[in-house]
């Protein structure tokens, strides 16, 4: 299936197929993400999504079909070389560097803008003044974004889950990416902790291109312009939220499959 | 890397902490200075300039275990090209001592590149197992090839080691050249911990898949690590040898790299200074209480499993601990 296509897709990808031995768990999923554009993926649990997510972002290789981010094909592209080419993305799970301070997270992120070497650390040179200055402006206001500014020398480890997940967002941020891939990111939070978050996404939303892998129906709701719907490793619909989640086919397989939705 | 801690803190405390750490420097010296020509027992100063050398290599091992995060059992492969490189070129090549060990260096530096590849690909215990297997390989190496190793007996009988003109077999030079080298590399790790390559090997070390997300070249990093750690574990090697004397192909034992590993766990990973002050108490200890080597094992096993119960941090952690406690300071305070 495939979405009218516009200028310049942010991500493209095209009939995209994934087998792991005899199982097929992506079976010719394309989908076109406009600049600028919110756009969830959703579907029960085993549709593929995830795996639908890590092809997008490059850590997975399809058996077959293309992957274009930003007009340029990823295939055989190192996922650091990704990653430095303004796309962040986070985990469902391992969210942050758990021993380092809240600070010393966001400075990790920033990992690919750093210029000075350890000589220049020593000597305290010019790129070094200047990549510090860089790291305190940004680090300021990322911490002011994600709520942090009172945290920021504690341990990442310590903080409450919806807390880690608004630092994974902050580390993600430090590079001031383009495109932002989510991970099932209000996966275990609370009421008030999914409503932050959503708050939060609104707000570095502007200028950037971002895709949510959700299984929160009203994360996507709030959030999302459209959506792709997956079931079997197959796409079924890409529409507006409220559209996709009244369509049939959708109902049965869907929220058949889980009672919670 | 950058100092987080100084984001949003004044320059004059910025200041305040380079003199901090430049006072150290000097109080380092000026110890190393007064040690080397107070004492003069010629025994204890010699055994603390190789307590200075082999605390060379358990620095040389922490940039593996508390940089990346793995056990490099096999670091001693490392320490024993430094040693046999010493022994060889001063011994059968007749090259001057820095000359050898400067050979032994790169040779160390390209080996790790050549084995670094290969082993790292793997992680946890596979990289230790495997990278303790190639020493087994290096010790049957130096047991077999007699012409150069001199076999099972190995290398002795070596001309007046000397770097310039400092005696290393005089035993207050030994120590004041190992303990500055120490000192020095000391330094080196310190603004290496602190440098944008420093705070890569911290992210690779907790989560690697998050690491490569925010553009570390994970395989990269390790790498580079596995490289930089290999010439501090040859220094090491060729700084013992004015000790020892002699180089056999024991050197290769994993006793060794354990004795290394132990001196890193007692004084903390997590810190440069960790495995120095774990190095000292490691000779000290048995030194001050006279212990036979075989209960010396039986001590420090006993040690390590107490630590690991109650100070996962080693004894720097300890100490800090104790100093919070007595000091009345709290976790807030030492954050800023």
């Amino acid at each position: 299936m495939t979405i009218a296509a516009a200028e310049r897709p942010a991500v493209s990808a095209r009939d995209i197929v994934k087998r792991y031995g005899g199982v097929t768990a992506l079976n010719g999923v394309s989908l076109d993400v406009q600049e600028g554009e919110i756009f969830g993926i959703i579907g029960p649990n085993g549709a593929g999504k995830s795996t639908l997510f890590d092809i997008l972002c490059g850590i997975t290789v399809p058996t077959t079909g293309s992957i274009r981010i930003m007009g340029n094909e990823i295939a055989g592209v190192p996922p650091h070389h990704i990653a430095r080419s303004g796309v962040a993305r986070t985990f469902q799970r391992t969210a942050v560097f758990a021993e380092s301070t809240v600070l010393e997270n966001l400075l990790f992120g920033r990992h690919t803008s750093f210029h000075h070497g350890v000589l220049g650390r020593i000597f305290g040179s010019k790129t070094f003044a200047g990549d510090q200055q860089a790291f305190q402006t940004r680090a300021e206001e990322v911490l002011t974004l994600i709520g942090l500014d009172g945290e920021r020398h504690r341990k990442a480890g310590v903080l409450a889950y919806g807390v880690q997940r608004r630092l994974a967002v902050g580390i993600a941020l430090m590079s001031d990416p383009k495109i932002m891939f989510l991970d099932e990111p209000a996966a275990g939070m609370n009421g008030r902790e999914t409503a932050d978050f959503i708050a939060l996404i609104r707000a570095i939303a502007p200028g950037r291109t971002i895709l949510i892998v959700e299984h929160d129906m009203a994360v996507i709701r709030q959030l999302c312009g459209r959506a792709l719907v997956v079931v079997d490793g197959k796409p079924v619909v890409v529409d507006a939220p409220h559209h996709v989640l009244s369509h049939p086919e959708v109902v049965t397989a869907y929220l058949g499959a889980d009672d919670d939705e | 890397m950058i100092d987080s801690k100084q984001v949003g803190v004044s320059d004059r405390k910025m200041s305040g902490r380079t003199a901090r750490e430049a006072s150290s420097v000097a109080c380092a010296l000026i110890v190393i200075a007064v040690f080397a020509y107070t004492f003069s027992d010629p025994f204890v100063v010699t055994l603390a300039g190789y307590t200075c050398a082999f605390a060379l290599f358990a620095l040389s091992i922490n940039i593996i275990l508390g940089g990346v995060g793995e056990v490099p059992l096999g670091q001693c492969l490392f320490f024993g090209v430094g040693a046999y490189g010493a022994a060889i070129g001063m011994g059968k090549l007749g090259l001057p001592f820095q000359v050898s060990v400067f050979i032994a260096l790169i040779l160390s530096v390209v080996l790790a590149a050549i084995i670094g590849v290969i082993t790292l690909r793997l992680t946890g215990a596979y990289f230790s197992i495997v990278s303790w297997g190639l020493t087994g390989v290096a010790m049957v190496a130096a047991t077999n090839l007699e012409e150069v190793t001199g076999g099972p007996l190995g290398l002795f009988g070596f001309p007046p080691i000397e770097i310039g003109p400092l005696q290393l077999s005089d035993p207050q030079t030994y120590f004041a050249v190992t303990a500055t080298i120490l000192l020095l590399a000391i330094l080196f790790l310190v603004a290496l911990r602190r440098s944008p390559f420093g705070a890569a090997m911290d992210s690779v070390r907790q989560n690697r898949h998050l690491a490569r997300s925010v553009g570390v070249d994970v395989a990269r990093v390790r790498l580079k690590a596995f490289m930089l750690s290999a010439p501090f574990a040859a220094l090491a090697g060729a700084l013992a040898v004015p000790y020892t004397q002699i180089v056999t192909p024991e050197v290769f034992s994993v006793a060794n790299t354990v004795d290394g590993l132990l001196m890193v766990l007692l004084g903390g990973a997590q810190l440069v200074v960790g495995p120095v002050i774990g190095a000292a108490m490691f000779t000290l200890i048995p030194q001050a209480m006279n212990l036979d080597p075989n209960i010396r094992i039986l001590v420090f096993s006993s040690i390590i499993i107490l630590i690991m119960m109650f100070a996962p941090g080693g004894l720097h952690q300890l100490g800090v601990a104790l100093r919070d406690r007595f000091g009345g300071k709290t976790d807030d305070d030492r954050s800023r």
